[in-house]
């Protein structure tokens, strides 16, 4: 990762979404307001970059509630830091961090 | 718990948008990632009915969140290697260039009644009694510029002339104009006129009589505009800069005369302090020398104006129209001129281009060159003559930069840019294939200009040379960018794969 990784406001706040909990794609996409079209292309590019990590959810437990297994994300390491230089810059990214996990 | 819903047509619809987004992702992610869009909607769409919120908006809302998925698939598609460099190839092939020109002019063409100025300036069949019309002008040496004679001379010349077999005097401007009561949110083009001008053009109305002094005459736009294209307007009021006019008649509808706009014409006899340009039929055979002296002697006779010899200036209408074809061919020599002493051609050069071995390559590179300035200028042309304020320039036929029409000057930077712009694409091309150069390198260091060269290496992406552009040509040295070519034992290198 690059120290001095510069994200816009958009993928800073859709990083900072998966950061309070939000998991998957549509669930980003409620919290953000923002279009599926900027969505996934953002969190392909931020795993890409390995700020956040995807995994499938066990098999086993969606086949037992019958329905399709889902894949989450998660902030990695790296992530985390750009998350905190994101937040520097964008201050009000940071209040929402503070709001959100109040 | 509810009981477990039938699947709803949109959320089918849905997961066929994924299906049909599907090919783009590449082979190796596709299962995973449609398994990933799929599993969304089903998730969304069963949360929704359990909640009981599955309602017409937000179905509609899943639906525009799967099209999200063509949006995803091309990122994934264009973040592929292989697809990038593609896309970079195409971006640098001589193919691609040519097509953007063919693009921009067939926009051009669409936006503006598919080259309507154009067509009209080189194919148009002008109506017979309007091709020998004359225009006069006055041009101003004090102060410069290109003006209107003062219309009170118009009478004098209709009265005395021996040369003239009509004339008339016309004032363009944008007028406020009110009809029935409703003022023009925008102000039309009213052309104040001597009531002789029809009789000269030639021109019958289509509806009406012919106008008498203080009278209107409307042409089919303008018709259109004030009344819906009703030709009962005969006789109505019309008002032109809140001073009421009688409507005399309506103009046949190809009947187009210095403007494309909608035109009102006021039948008024000019005064001097109008500037009036002034429409002439001359007699067969008279000089412009002899017409300027007999037109220079009737104004100082008759009205006291004394003009110097040249000072008034006559056009016929067929070169008025063909003023910006004339100002468009100067304005391109002038910028070849200067293109060609600015980059100094080297005629040694041209010479060992045009070697047995080389001259098929060199046919080749000055055939393209050729294409995209020919091409690029074409846009040029079309482009400023279509959106530029062409009838003004049809009707100043202006030779005085100063203040001549807006035209010439696109044409002047138009031509300079894509002359320009040409040959320093043409010398950041492969002297070979003519794709233009990639992967730019910095070499040495700004320092060292003196012991050393410092500039930027290009190659060109299938091999075939490279390309030294120094920082700063010196003036000693003629050949300031370098081409050196490879053979094909440096191919291996450059693993462009085709």
């Amino acid at each position: 990762m690059s120290d001095s990784a510069k994200l816009s406001h958009t993928a800073a706040l859709i990083l900072q979404t998966v950061d309070n909990g939000c998991s998957y794609g549509f669930d980003i996409m409620d919290e953000t307001g923002l279009p599926s079209g900027t969505v996934y292309p953002a969190l392909r590019r931020m795993e890409k970059e390995g700020w956040i990590a995807s995994q499938w959810e066990a098999e086993k437990k969606a086949l037992a509630e019958q329905r399709p297994a889902r894949k989450y994300y998660r902030v990695t390491r790296a992530g985390a830091q750009v998350l905190e230089q994101s937040q520097r810059r964008y201050p009000l990214l940071g209040k929402l961090s503070q709001k959100s996990r109040r | 718990m509810p009981e477990e819903p039938k699947q709803p047509r949109l959320v089918s619809v849905s997961q066929a948008l994924v299906r049909a987004a599907a090919p783009l992702v590449p082979r190796a992610h596709r299962d995973d990632w449609q398994r990933e869009w799929n599993a969304e909607i089903w998730h969304r769409w069963q949360f929704l009915f359990h909640t009981g919120e599955w309602n017409r908006r937000e179905q509609w809302l899943l639906l525009r969140s799967a099209l999200g998925a063509f949006a995803d698939a091309a990122w994934l598609l264009a973040s592929q290697e292989a697809v990038r460099s593609r896309i970079s190839e195409f971006a640098r092939s001589p193919f691609t260039c040519l097509s953007a020109f063919a693009l921009i002019l067939f926009s051009i063409a669409a936006a503006s009644s598919g080259l309507h100025a154009t067509r009209q300036m080189l194919f148009s069949q002008m109506p017979s009694k309007m091709g020998d019309l004359t225009f006069i002008w006055l041009h101003q040496y004090i102060g410069g510029g290109d003006k209107g004679l003062p219309g009170d001379v118009v009478p004098a010349w209709a009265q005395s002339s021996k040369l003239l077999n009509g004339v008339a005097g016309i004032e363009v401007k944008h007028r406020a104009v009110a009809f029935r009561g409703r003022t023009l949110p925008e102000k039309p083009l009213v052309l104040t006129a001597s009531p002789t001008l029809f009789n000269l053009l030639g021109v019958k109305p289509a509806a009406g009589k012919l106008p008498a002094e203080n009278e209107v005459v409307l042409d089919k736009r303008a018709l259109l505009m004030l009344a819906n294209s009703k030709t009962n307007v005969i006789g109505s009021e019309i008002k032109i800069d809140g001073e009421p006019y009688r409507i005399a008649a309506v103009l046949p509808g190809g009947f187009e005369f210095l403007s494309r706009q909608p035109t009102v014409y006021l039948m008024e006899t000019l005064t001097y302090a109008q500037k009036a340009f002034v429409v002439a039929r001359v007699k067969p055979g008279v000089s412009d020398d002899r017409l300027s002296k007999e037109l220079s002697r009737i104004a100082a006779e008759i009205t006291a104006y004394y003009y110097l010899q040249g000072q008034m200036r006559f056009s016929t209408w067929r070169g008025a129209l063909l003023t910006p074809l004339i100002s468009f061919s100067i304005a391109t020599l002038l910028a070849s001129l200067i293109a060609w002493m600015a980059f100094r051609p080297r005629l040694r050069q041209i010479r060992i281009a045009f070697e047995p071995e080389h001259r098929r390559t060199a046919a080749r590179r000055v055939l393209f060159f050729l294409s995209k300035t020919g091409l690029g200028l074409a846009c040029v042309f079309v482009g400023c003559l279509e959106w530029s304020r062409s009838e003004s320039s049809v009707l100043l036929a202006s030779r005085d930069p100063g203040s001549g029409p807006f035209l010439l000057w696109l044409y002047v930077l138009g031509t300079m840019g894509v002359l320009f712009w040409a040959v320093a694409d043409q010398r950041a091309r492969c002297r070979v294939c003519l794709r233009l150069m990639a992967f730019p390198v910095r070499i040495g260091c700004p320092g060292c200009l003196l012991l050393d060269w410092s500039g930027t290496e290009l190659f060109c992406s299938e091999g075939h040379g490279l390309l030294h552009v120094p920082l700063m040509a010196p003036s000693w040295d003629e050949e300031a960018d370098r081409w050196i070519s490879l053979d094909d034992s440096w191919k291996g290198l450059f693993a462009h794969e085709k």
